[in-house]
């Protein structure tokens, strides 16, 4: 008897779990854009950041607008390929893996006026270091391993001045996003870090940075950034997301505080084109093959 | 006179150059430099974060997050346990030998049977010889983020560990009754059900509540790779390096996992005491009562969760995850990518071995005050300091080691040997209060001090005892070596880590495959070790 109560009360409970999980949930029918962003800052942060922008784009496209917050850079060109994000902010690494992951079907819409020449700064907080290549044989910090401007373009700059980054540091850290970066910085658990002008503008603006972080060098200028949508997609309803980001105006003030929030002046068209320079960075570098 | 002579000296000495001669080049390896730690630099940054650690985060936005979080987390175990169990039974059904009909004696199929049971059993080394973070790592990719990837993770390396053992539990009870059976002509299913399931369903159930406290303890950890719950509040907050944030959530981890302790050891008594009141009785209303709330918190778990694996059946998904997978085939095997796995398995290797080593002598001095040879205080007390230890997982302790010792395989060590003290030293606490009290005693009344008392009356009934603790927890220790480097410590994990946000999927595969070959190399070491103790 008591055997049999308790296998079925074991088989009640998985039927029952089984069938909870395999029921469709009810909101399917109401057409959503999908929307999410490389954690290249804190998920709080990129929240913030998107809210207004979000309530922008439901009123443009006239359609409900979700962001998913996501913490894996990797994931969201994994999302974007199986078609479970409909627009996604990526750096122009993260494009490149989309774009070959996609087999071409991921295509960019627009950039800031600022990813047409982005660079990266090197920060330490030790006194000894005053060159990059004083950096040698210390604890080094990118972000991301996915990073364009915490990790891909510094790596290619740093061969070109003569450091390889596997052998030439005594150990490198993934700090995971830009201010994690910072952090890892001023604390001392590395010794020198790399990370993008515009997070590192931001902090210093906020007041965020701790005095002894100084930088030491800037790479050259490098197409970043961009806003690409999943292949697939209705054209018109890609048109009209493009067309929302170029309308944007930093002359209306509703528009100033998203622009502001994006640290965008405007946005402007981009293009595949733009990015074949990155391709070509990453495959130097030796993270792409 | 002559002195006489130690007659196991040559032996001594053997062992101890043997084993300057295996730990000298680990050390090397694992940068094993404790001098570090008071390093004029590390003590500042740790200290600073430390200082940051009071007051804890207590603001309300911040306390609805841990709130939802710790659900989170405990959802995600009890939904991961449920799924281990659905793999679990019918792997451990078919793989064990108690219901083979082939073992019977020569009839049709018995090769077909054999070689079945051999796919299954690799299937089973598989699922467990992988560590359940780089599960939930890849299907982070496949599913998105969120708590369904800890889920299956779980549910999958849970899933090979429960068949393992549910099919050993199934083979070290009584075989008559089954046996008797299958040679009446019963079917398999009927002899599990009643000639074996009588015999051990109360083990079985133990087991499997012990499990779930373990699954609590793995999805504090699964945030770090993505997979929700506490585990990404603490990545977040390590990262910003949040003392105050970082502070409260170590005291969540702390309640969480004793919590889950003393419920799991409260159900499990409850079971042990209804099982040896008789079969007949066996089912008592608190046993009963407590399954259901088991069966409730399930099924409240899978609600909570929401996590929409219905959407796995579909085509489209099935054939994307298939690809998915398909993508990590072949390895890559070529000499400079094994060279550089190679370097990073002998550092995995010095991790585990140094970590489990610095953790057993940790252990065996704080066992000593915790198994109430001082005082009653100091038993206290150290039991608290071991709880504390055990109940940060490895992962975090990394982290906060990190910043200690720098980043590198050293951190990693510290951090296996902080968390292994608090599991072994509670473990040896108890071998010590259970020893036989007599030969100590004897020495004590012959006029021995108690402390030679202790080394040659107590120490020597119980060492093989605490061996064999120390080697299962080297086999668990290899595997968290393996993933610790996702934060930075060195071993594969870096590697692996890296390699997967590159999309190289070729060369992650080939370092998952070597994560694998170690965890199974050093169970067959450990095992062997563990014979030869007897």
């Amino acid at each position: 008897m008591f055997r049999f109560s308790r296998r079925l009360a074991l088989k009640g409970a998985l039927v029952c779990a089984l069938a909870i999980s395999v029921v469709p949930s009810a909101t399917a029918a109401e057409p959503v854009l999908r929307v999410s962003a490389i954690p290249d800052e804190a998920p709080t942060e990129l929240q913030r950041k998107f809210a207004p922008l979000g309530k922008y784009l439901e009123k443009e496209l006239a359609m409900k607008v979700s962001f998913v917050p996501v913490s894996d850079y990797a994931a969201v060109v994994e999302a974007l390929a199986s078609d479970k994000l409909d627009l996604a902010w990526l750096g122009g690494f993260t494009f490149v893996q989309a774009s070959i992951r996609t087999r071409g079907a991921a295509t960019p819409l627009v950039q800031r006026a600022e990813d047409a020449r982005f660079t990266s700064k090197f920060i330490t907080a030790d006194d000894n270091i005053k060159t990059l290549a004083d950096t040698r044989g210390k604890v080094f910090a990118f972000g991301s391993p996915s990073s364009t401007s915490g990790h891909l373009m510094p790596r290619y700059f740093l061969i070109q001045g003569g450091i390889n980054a596997d052998k030439d540091f005594k150990n490198v850290a993934f700090s995971g996003a830009h201010d994690a970066t910072v952090a890892f910085v001023a604390a001392g658990k590395a010794d020198a870090g790399v990370l993008n002008a515009s997070v590192w503008e931001k902090l210093v603006d906020q007041n965020k940075v701790d005095p002894k972080v100084r930088v030491i060098a800037t790479t050259p200028p490098y197409f970043d950034y961009n806003w690409t949508v999943r292949g697939g997609l209705d054209p018109e309803l890609v048109r009209k997301i493009a067309a929302a980001f170029l309308k944007l105006d930093p002359a209306n003030p509703e528009h100033a505080e998203i622009l502001a929030l994006q640290r965008a002046s405007r946005f402007i068209p981009t293009s595949k084109e733009n990015y074949q320079g990155i391709e070509q960075a990453a495959k130097a570098a030796g993270l792409l093959k | 006179m002559k002195a006489p002579r130690d007659p196991a000296a040559l032996a001594r000495v053997g062992g101890l150059l043997l084993a300057t001669v295996v730990l000298w080049p680990l050390a090397v390896i694992g940068e094993f430099r404790p001098w570090v730690l008071f390093e004029a630099q590390n003590l500042r940054v740790m200290g600073g974060f430390l200082g940051g650690f009071l007051p804890p985060a207590s603001g309300g936005e911040f306390l609805a997050y841990l709130g939802q979080a710790t659900i989170e987390t405990l959802a995600m175990a009890s939904a991961g346990i449920a799924l281990a169990f659905v793999v679990a039974v019918p792997l451990a059904v078919a793989t064990t030998q108690a219901l083979s009909i082939s073992r019977l004696g020569p009839g049709p199929g018995r090769r077909r049977g054999e070689l079945l049971r051999a796919g299954l059993r690799i299937l089973l080394v598989v699922l467990r010889g992988i560590p359940e973070l780089v599960w939930a790592l890849l299907f982070v990719r496949v599913l998105g983020l969120g708590p369904a990837a800890g889920v299956l993770a779980l549910g999958l390396t849970y899933g090979g560990m429960l068949a393992k053992v549910y099919a050993e539990i199934l083979e070290s009870g009584d075989q008559r009754p089954a046996r008797a059976l299958l040679e009446a002509g019963g079917s398999r299913l009927q002899a599990l059900c009643y000639g074996l399931l009588p015999g051990v369903a109360q083990e079985l159930t133990s087991y499997t509540v012990y499990r779930w406290e373990c699954a609590v303890r793995a999805s504090v950890v699964m945030g770090f790779v993505g997979a929700g719950g506490l585990g990404q509040l603490m990545d977040q907050s390590m990262k910003m390096l949040n003392g105050g944030e970082a502070a409260s959530i170590l005291l969540t981890f702390l309640a969480l996992v004793l919590a889950a302790d003393a419920l799991s050891a409260f159900f499990r008594r409850q079971l042990g005491e209804a099982g040896t009141a008789g079969h007949a009785a066996a089912l008592g209303p608190l046993p009963l009562a407590i399954l259901a709330s088991l069966g409730g918190a399930v099924l409240a778990s899978f609600a909570w969760l929401d996590l929409g694996l219905g959407a796995l059946l579909s085509r489209a998904a099935a054939a994307s995850i298939a690809d998915f997978f398909a993508s990590f085939w072949p390895l890559d095997l070529s000499a400079g990518w094994l060279w550089k796995v190679g370097q990073g398995a002998l550092e995995t290797l010095a991790i585990s071995v140094l970590g489990t080593l610095l953790a057993t002598v940790c252990a065996l001095l704080l066992a000593l005050p915790a198994s109430g040879r001082h005082g009653a205080l100091l038993e206290q007390a150290t039991r608290f300091v071991l709880n504390a230890l055990r109940s940060v997982p490895e992962l975090v302790w990394a982290t906060l080691m990190a910043l200690a010792a720098g980043l590198g395989p050293f951190a990693g060590i510290l951090a296996l040997a902080l968390h292994t003290s608090g599991v072994l030293g509670r473990l040896f606490a108890e071998a010590l209060q259970n020893a036989p009290a007599t030969p100590r005693d004897a020495l004590l009344e012959a006029g021995t001090p108690a402390g030679v008392a202790f080394l040659y009356g107590s120490l020597p009934t119980v060492t093989p005892q605490l061996l064999a603790y120390a080697l299962y927890r080297w086999e668990m220790n290899i595997r968290m070596a393996a993933i610790l480097g996702f934060v930075g410590a060195g071993g594969l994990g870096q590697l692996l880590y890296v390699e997967l946000s590159l999309f190289h999927q070729a060369q992650a595969s080939t370092v998952i495959a070597a994560m694998l070959l170690l965890s199974v190399a050093v169970d067959a070491a450990s095992a062997s070790l563990r014979r030869r103790l007897g």
